[in-house]
């Protein structure tokens, strides 16, 4: 007897229905996602500015020579590409951190916790906007709250004016703020998932406090974590919002994704009538992609270790 | 039979959708005569006789006065154009370039605010990208308005310098602005015994009586970043008074940000950084610096004329005027004022509602209209029966004959130049701005950044 695979849907064209389901979804992602990243990748070898009606022209490799070779402009552009890299390893080990330690606190039964959870998870839905907006008030070198507030033991800053270090570093305070919340949030998830007969079991063993979460919590939170680790890699290495909103064009303080948006739309020298490089911007968010593409796939390894570790 | 009808019915939701959201009709608009034909995708044509609604989608860029003004002259050309509706959308200026582009690619906008044409390719120059204005024109973004009777209004040289290309027109443009300059305190200098300053050792002398009877000598929105090497523009020009020379010097190695001259002009930079602006600027954005400065307890706010109407707003009693910055120890260096022309207007060249747009800036240029408009926002006018009719006015009027464009309308980078290429802007590199102390490491920096792009050329 012949062995046939039998298909969940049927067979003949029956079969085609879960493929015909999930078009309209694949179309959605093909035109939204797949379509302008191919496109990039195709403008990065031409002289595209982006105006309508303008001349595109394929200059070959013109565009990557010049960002990463081309007489010091590729000096500042490797530097941006470390700044971007200090900056995610930054945001990603300091916001995965304190909002794993914000969701071990709140979920604890403590009085005041959904206000606590709504309180921390806020500055999320917010916007950049409005991000950026509260910041820079709070942030007003001469008489502002922060300000205020270092006076008081006699010291003073210029915070996001101030030097591309210290602008730099209050970036990163800005950005874990806007973010900590959704890490924490996905931590709170993946807790509410974990038995608690584990935890009575363990407490009958002797364990508590400290021994708790690295026995029970922590392996049982591995797809929270995994989740949490990529997005806040993948997050930060792409952030460009806040340093465009606080900062704007600096030399000293750009990361790569504001480097990308200031060359294609023409706000690299402070002067209003500078030209927009959209072939030579989608250069340069190619080899941001790479580069995530590779810290991604290095990432990924990681998580993939850990669910093989900790889940089986 | 039941996969047959789901099927079906899957096909009818994805055939409705693709209806919906597909051509909403592969509309061609045209407009003619005030009259506006719509083709629809089966080829049905509808025309809305003159007179029908239209909405007027203007852009303009933030500058107090100016939207205030805009606003009520939209309301009253509203009211003599019942049918028209003018919808504004004001951007911050560092925007608008952006702004501008993506609107005009998308044809979701009408009349625009467009600086005057600056920055061209000149023959000096090699492997350089045209400036956005000159992209939108050759790419037919903008439309050619040589033969509106409106732009007779304005002077020959302001259409022929900020307005016009390859002999055609396409913006007039509303003013020019002097940026060179600085309000000055006439008030505070009288209590504190110190003359308005005529040369550079006068004004560090000045500053240093101003600090010393407990007050500030400068303020300058830090926060924004540009106002603090506009604000030296002043320094930079009386240097270099010829900034088309100071340019094409730049390109072809005979003027150097680190020669003996370009040291002089970053030591001073470093002074007007450190030891002039006062403390905290960096957190005061442009549009609140002049209503700091209104405080009265500042001397010296180095900015552009734009300003004087918000400061007359913000103190109508304080008696001030607006002189060149005194950047040299020569009196006679100090005597021009550098400058850009400003806003101008331009038609999108797709707008649908030409008509309508012709109409606006045909209101806008009537010489009652335009003049009031200069009272509002100080620009120096580019008609030639309009008047600064200002105290603004009275302050400049002696050195107009010396107003010069400033190198900001002529600078275009090499490609490859480091980001300290651009010596004008040095003043906003020192501490507390960004992480330059030394005066010398800046320009050889800057010399290097330049060199680097010149030579990759």
């Amino acid at each position: 007897m012949a062995n046939r695979t039998r298909n969940l849907f049927g067979q003949g064209r029956a079969a085609w229905t879960p493929l015909v389901f999930l078009a309209p979804g694949v179309l959605l992602y093909l035109i939204i996602g797949v379509g302008p990243s191919l496109a990039t990748s195709v403008y990065s070898f031409t002289n595209a500015t982006g105006i309508r009606g303008a001349p595109v022209d394929w200059i070959g490799f013109d565009n990557y020579r010049e960002f990463l070779f081309r007489g010091l402009a590729s000096r500042d552009n490797l530097a941006a590409l470390q700044r971007t890299l200090v900056f995610s390893v930054l945001v990603t080990v300091i916001q995965f951190s304190l909002g794993l330690l914000l969701a071990v606190l709140l979920n604890q039964k403590l009085k005041g916790r959904t206000f606590f959870r709504t309180l921390f998870f806020m500055p999320v839905i917010l916007g950049v906007a409005i991000q950026g907006l509260m910041w820079k008030l709070f942030l007003l070198p001469r008489g502002g709250p922060m300000a205020s507030f270092l006076g008081l033991f006699g010291t003073e800053g210029e915070f996001l004016g101030g030097q591309p270090g210290e602008a730099f570093f209050w970036v990163i305070v800005v950005q874990i703020w806007a973010n900590v919340g959704i890490t924490m949030v996905i931590f709170l998830a993946g807790m509410q998932t974990i038995s608690a007969d584990l935890y009575e079991a363990a407490r009958i063993d002797g364990a508590s406090g400290w021994k708790l979460f690295r026995s029970i919590t922590w392996p049982q939170l591995t797809p929270a974590i995994n989740t949490n680790f990529l997005l806040n890699i993948v997050g930060s290495l792409q952030a460009w919002q806040l340093f465009l909103v606080l900062l704007g064009y600096r030399p000293g303080t750009q990361v790569l994704g504001y480097l990308v948006f200031a060359e294609g739309f023409g706000q690299t020298s402070g002067a209003v009538t500078a030209g927009f490089r959209q072939g030579y911007a989608a250069a340069a968010s190619i080899v941001l992609f790479l580069l995530v593409l590779v810290i991604g796939l290095g990432a990924n390894k990681v998580v993939a270790y850990r669910e093989e570790r900790y889940m089986g | 039979m039941r996969n047959k009808r789901s099927l079906a019915a899957l096909f009818a939701v994805l055939a409705l959708l693709v209806a919906a959201c597909g051509d909403s009709g592969g509309t061609e608009t045209t407009a003619d005569g005030g009259a506006v034909t719509t083709t629809e995708a089966g080829g049905t044509e509808t025309t809305q006789p003159a007179g029908e609604p239209v909405t007027l989608r203007v852009l303009v860029h933030q500058n107090p006065p100016m939207v205030e003004f805009m606003e009520q002259f939209n309301a009253d050309f509203q009211a003599a154009n019942p049918n028209i509706t003018v919808d504004m959308s004001v951007v911050e200026a560092g925007d608008l370039a952006t702004v501008t582009q993506t609107r005009l690619t998308a044809s979701d906008v009408d009349v625009i605010d467009i600086f005057g044409f600056s920055n061209a390719a000149q023959s000096y120059m090699s492997d350089v990208d045209p400036p956005a204005w000159q992209t939108l024109i050759e790419a037919g973004l903008l439309m050619d308005i040589t033969d509106q009777p409106f732009v007779a209004n304005y002077d020959e040289a302001t259409i022929n310098d900020a307005g016009s290309y390859n002999g055609k027109v396409y913006s007039i443009n509303l003013g020019r602005v002097s940026y060179s300059g600085m309000f000055v305190n006439k008030d505070l200098l009288g209590t504190v015994g110190v003359e308005v300053p005529t040369t550079w050792t006068e004004l560090v002398a000045a500053c240093e009586a101003i600090k010393a009877a407990g007050n500030e000598c400068m303020t300058v929105g830090g926060a924004d970043g540009w106002p603090v090497f506009v604000g030296a523009y002043g320094l930079l020009g009386a240097n270099y008074p010829d900034q088309a020379a100071l340019t094409e010097g730049l390109w072809t190695g005979t003027i150097k940000w680190n020669d003996d001259k370009g040291l002089e002009l970053f030591e001073k930079y470093q002074i007007y950084t450190q030891d002039m602006l006062e403390q905290g600027v960096t957190g005061l954005a442009h549009d609140a610096a002049i209503a700091r400065y209104a405080a009265g307890d500042v001397a010296f706010a180095p900015t552009g004329v734009w300003q004087a109407p918000a400061l007359e707003a913000a103190a109508p009693a304080f008696d001030w005027t607006y002189v060149p910055f005194p950047g040299s120890d020569n009196a006679d260096d100090n005597q021009y004022l550098f400058g850009k022309y400003d806003q101008g207007w331009a038609i999108a060249a797709d707008t649908p509602n030409k008509d309508a747009a012709v109409a606006y800036l045909t209101a806008f240029s009537e010489p009652a209209n335009y003049q009031a408009f200069v009272n509002a926002v100080g620009f120096i006018p580019t008609q030639p029966t309009a008047t600064l009719d200002s105290k603004l006015g009275e302050a400049v009027a002696p050195y107009l004959a010396n107003y010069r464009v400033g190198f900001e309308q002529f600078w275009v980078a090499p490609k490859g130049v480091g980001q300290w290429a651009n010596g004008s802007q040095a003043a906003s590199w020192f501490a507390p701005f960004n992480e330059w102390t030394d005066a010398k490491a800046l320009a050889d920096q800057a010399q290097a950044d330049l060199q680097a792009g010149l030579d990759a050329g």
